[in-house]
């Protein structure tokens, strides 16, 4: 699979406000790439100039190595599913998808075709004649699909498109959105904010902040080894904590030393400050006095198909979230033990021309 | 972007040719006199006794005839959004059709009801009462001025509260509120940017007019409109017309802002 | 009720009395109507009206939507003060704006007259349009515009094809409103027409003050007729489209 697109050092600012500060990106060829981040991120602003809708204040956009920076979105090879569909509210399902073929003056024969065909491809065989307003936000979901690769773009932009979506429906559609892209065999750039989405689809996520990239890896990668705790927080619920190196593999967690295998491979140097995450699944329930630490619950939900209890740690001031299989009563004192693989080490957030720097690592 | 700034550039130049500067040319002629020399003798002359005089009777006849029109206009605004679709439909209707007719028109209708000769007084004198000279007095002029404007003052209000949320209403019975409760507590505040357009849409065009008193006066009665119209159009005096016109510009600006105090929305709902 | 209707019913009576008086009934005659179709001055003064109204309508059409559009790519700063600057002529009594543009013509030493009438109503006409295009011109507008541009249309193409018809109600529901603000006006016409044209409403008004003749009973009446008509086409034409949206849900 080769480079299908590159960004090179994008900065885009509006109004005196740095929306991307130095985007490098990669996507491969037929690649699922997810930029998943909160809103203001500046994860839209670089869909929209890959789309072409933007134009950088610095910085190149390159397709299979051609720098098309500068051409306009209309002459680019990529089409966009946009967050509220934007369907041609005036045209039949059948004209808004075939708009792309009729701007290219294609036969009649050949749009009636194509048309069907896409149709078929997202499950509504049929629906030519129907109106936009007849639609349910699902089926309009599945058009906005079909309008965007009808004409075959190289890369399909997809900007939050399950957003309006009903959780059900959202989870339908994920499933769906695989089978296309398998079907279809073309590169997916997706926009989200929700951190299952990206997990559940993607071959590489893109976590970005602030403008900056702050980790991209396959999701496994994202979510085993964050590097640091806006990462850790963003995806799924997790224990960040301060600690402190005390050697190259022993971590002091609130006055308690803890061995750890860290994964990074540069390591930490003793007396360095770093933050420390566990995911509270990775936390285990033995009997009291037998863990790493010792601790009484002070809270327990039921959420489907675990529990989620809060336990105060008897070490020092830390409240630990724990998610287990087993019922444990409030006020029950227990021990926690993890397994040392799973204590995941991280620098501290740095100042931003800090993190900026990091970036290039 | 769908367009360029540039676009509005046509706008931009019949605003400056089309308002701006014949204002200014308003505000340049009341401080002129006929040699072309500076005087504030075209404004003070509001304070001549018949200048003065046709101001106060204007200020009064048009605040009474906006008193009026809202007092018909708000129940009948309630009626209409209270009553079934079909029917409210209909209603709206009744009150446009009117306002499709040419004003002058309208108002004319009126001199052939109340004129001496008229439909009304030959009812009166028909069942052996004297006749009645109703016409070319100042009441006859607001009874002109209500027909005309009353649909400007039903339909802003009938827009503001078609548009109350019945849940409010609901909720404030739910509360323990009183029908008249909910009236002032609720739908009156919430239906004010309706009324202030009403007032807006009624009171400036019944403080400048000299149709009106012109057509129902029979010319005896002279409001502000009609004094700066003659100033204009018999005595060619535009200085003075000028002058007049920028002190009843005044009052217009003053009752805007009283208004806006009401409502900061001002004038944006007036359609 | 009666008090909307009972000045209007007289008139449409009195157009149909032979005698001329306003309160004696003489007899059915349609002389009055008669006279009103061979009064050469009446048949100008409605080529007048209507010819203005749809220029003046047109006019303003194209050049408030286009302001729209520029100053939807305008800072909000700038779009509140040509608001502010719209809004004058819709605020401002008539009388004012009547005199204004009297004044200004004279100093521009331009004859009153056709042009002058068309000129002004064209400027009272504008802020009607701007105010009922402008909620249509909004991101939504933005995001179907590059919808297009993203599925390859020029930007010629996507303004005609998408930005065009999702403006279109705004642009009509404006054209429409200055065409009626240009029938009904009078204040203005009667202060920047010249001495020798008359529209519609100026010539009503000189009538009246000679001495009302019942051949403007016959006008009324005609008036109201075509009102009646043109309100319930355009009723029946919402009632049914009313219709269709109450049972598209359904299907």
């Amino acid at each position: 699979m080769g480079e299908l697109i590159r960004l090179e050092g994008i900065v885009k600012s509006f109004d005196d406000t740095n929306v991307l500060n130095g985007i490098d990106l990669s996507v491969d060829e037929n690649e699922f790439v997810t930029l998943l981040g909160p809103s203001g991120c500046g994860k839209t602003t670089t869909l929209r100039i890959i789309a072409g809708f933007e134009k950088p204040d610095q910085g190149r956009v390159y397709f299979e190595g051609k720098d098309i920076t500068d051409l306009p979105a209309n002459q680019r090879p990529v089409n966009t599913v946009f967050q509220n569909y934007a369907l041609f509210p005036h045209m039949t399902v059948g004209e808004n998808i075939a708009f792309s073929l009729r701007v290219r003056n294609k036969s009649e024969d050949e749009i009636k075709k194509k048309v069907a065909d896409a149709l078929k491809l997202v499950n509504l065989k049929g629906f030519e004649n129907r109106r936009i307003d007849q639609l349910s936000g699902g089926q309009q979901q599945r058009i906005a699909m079909a309008r965007a690769i009808v004409n075959e773009p190289r890369v399909l932009l997809l900007d939050e498109p399950l957003g309006a979506l009903d959780l059900k429906l959202r989870q339908e559609m994920e499933y769906e959105l695989v089978r296309l892209k398998k079907e279809l065999g073309i590169t997916f750039i997706y926009i989200t904010h929700d951190q299952e989405e990206a997990l559940t689809m993607s071959d590489k996520v893109v976590v970005m902040n602030e403008g900056y990239i702050q980790q991209e890896g396959t999701p496994q990668e994202i979510y085993d080894e964050p590097v640091n705790a806006f990462v850790a927080d963003f995806i799924g619920d997790s224990n960040i904590v301060s600690g402190e190196m005390v050697d190259e593999k022993v971590v002091r967690i609130d006055g308690v030393d803890y061995p750890c295998i860290d994964g990074t491979k540069e390591g930490f140097p003793p007396r360095r400050r770093v933050d420390v995450v566990i995911r509270p699944e990775d936390i285990d329930i033995v009997p009291y006095g037998e863990g790493l630490w010792n601790g009484t619950i002070v809270s327990k939900l039921f959420i489907g198909v675990h529990y989620e209890m809060l336990v105060q740690s008897e070490h020092g001031k830390i409240e630990w979230l724990l998610q287990n299989y087993d019922q444990h009563d409030v006020g029950e004192k227990i021990g926690m033990y993890v397994d040392p693989e799973n204590i995941q080490i991280m620098h501290k957030p740095k100042s931003e021309a800090e993190s900026a720097m990091e970036l290039d690592i | 972007m769908i367009a360029k700034k540039t676009y509005s550039i046509p706008f931009i130049i019949w605003i400056v040719a089309g308002t701006v500067i014949p204002l200014a040319s308003i505000a340049y002629y009341g401080f002129t006199t006929r040699d072309g020399g500076f005087t504030f003798s075209n404004i003070t002359a509001i304070f001549r006794g018949d200048h003065l005089q046709a101001l106060g009777l204007s200020l009064s006849l048009a605040i009474i005839s906006t008193v009026i029109c809202l007092l018909l206009a708000f129940p009948m605004a309630m009626v209409l959004r209270e009553s079934k679709y079909g029917k409210q439909g209909f209603l709206i209707f009744v009150i446009i059709l009117p306002m499709w007719m040419n004003f002058l028109l309208r108002t004319m209708a009126w001199q052939v009801l109340l004129e001496r000769q008229g439909v009304i007084n030959a009812l009166i004198t028909a069942v052996g009462l004297p006749r009645q000279e109703i016409m070319n007095t100042p009441g006859a002029i607001v009874l002109g001025m209500v027909y005309d404007f009353l649909p400007f003052m039903i339909l802003p209000i009938y827009n503001t509260v078609s548009k109350i949320d019945n849940h409010l209403i609901e909720a404030a019975y739910d509360l323990g509120a009183t029908k008249s409760k909910v009236y002032t507590k609720v739908i009156l505040p919430l239906s004010v940017p309706g009324i202030v357009s009403g007032i807006t849409m009624v009171f400036i065009p019944a403080l400048t007019t000299f149709v009106i008193s012109n057509m129902l006066g029979g010319g005896k009665i002279n409001l502000i409109g009609n004094i700066i119209e003659q100033e204009f159009t018999i005595n060619s005096n535009w200085y003075l017309g000028s002058g007049l016109s920028l002190v009843m510009m005044v009052f217009i600006i003053l009752s805007m802002l009283m208004l806006q105090k009401f409502d900061k929305t001002g004038g944006e709902n007036l359609i | 009720m009666l008090f909307l209707y009972l000045p209007i019913l007289t008139l449409i009576v009195l157009s149909f009395n032979e005698t001329k008086s306003m309160s004696v009934w003489g007899g059915f005659s349609l002389k009055w109507y008669e006279e009103l179709f061979h009064s050469r001055l009446m048949m100008g003064a409605i080529v007048n009206t209507f010819s203005i109204a749809i220029l003046a309508a047109l006019i303003a059409t194209v050049v408030g939507t286009m302001a729209v559009l520029g100053m939807a790519a305008m800072k909000p700063r700038t779009q509140n003060i040509l608001l502010g600057f719209n809004n004058i002529p819709m605020l401002n009594a008539d009388i004012v704006t009547g005199i204004a543009l009297m004044l200004f013509f004279l100093m521009l030493g331009a004859p009153r007259g056709y042009m002058t009438i068309l000129f002004s109503h064209a400027t009272f006409c504008i802020p009607y349009v701007i105010l009922s295009v402008r909620p249509r011109v909004n991101k939504n507008t933005d995001r179907l515009f590059e919808a297009a541009l993203d599925l390859g249309a020029s930007e010629r193409y996507a303004f005609r094809k998408i930005v065009l018809p999702e403006l279109k109600p705004g642009i009509m529901s404006g054209f429409l409103l200055s065409f009626t603000m240009s029938v009904d006006d009078f204040i203005i016409t009667y202060f920047t027409r010249g001495a020798g044209i008359n529209t519609i409403s100026t010539l009503i008004y000189s009538e009246v003050k000679i001495g009302i003749r019942p051949s403007l009973f016959a006008l009324s009446s005609i008036i109201f007729v075509v009102a009646l008509v043109v309100l319930l086409a355009v009723n029946i034409r919402n009632d049914r489209i009313e219709k269709a949206e109450m049972i598209r849900p359904a299907l």
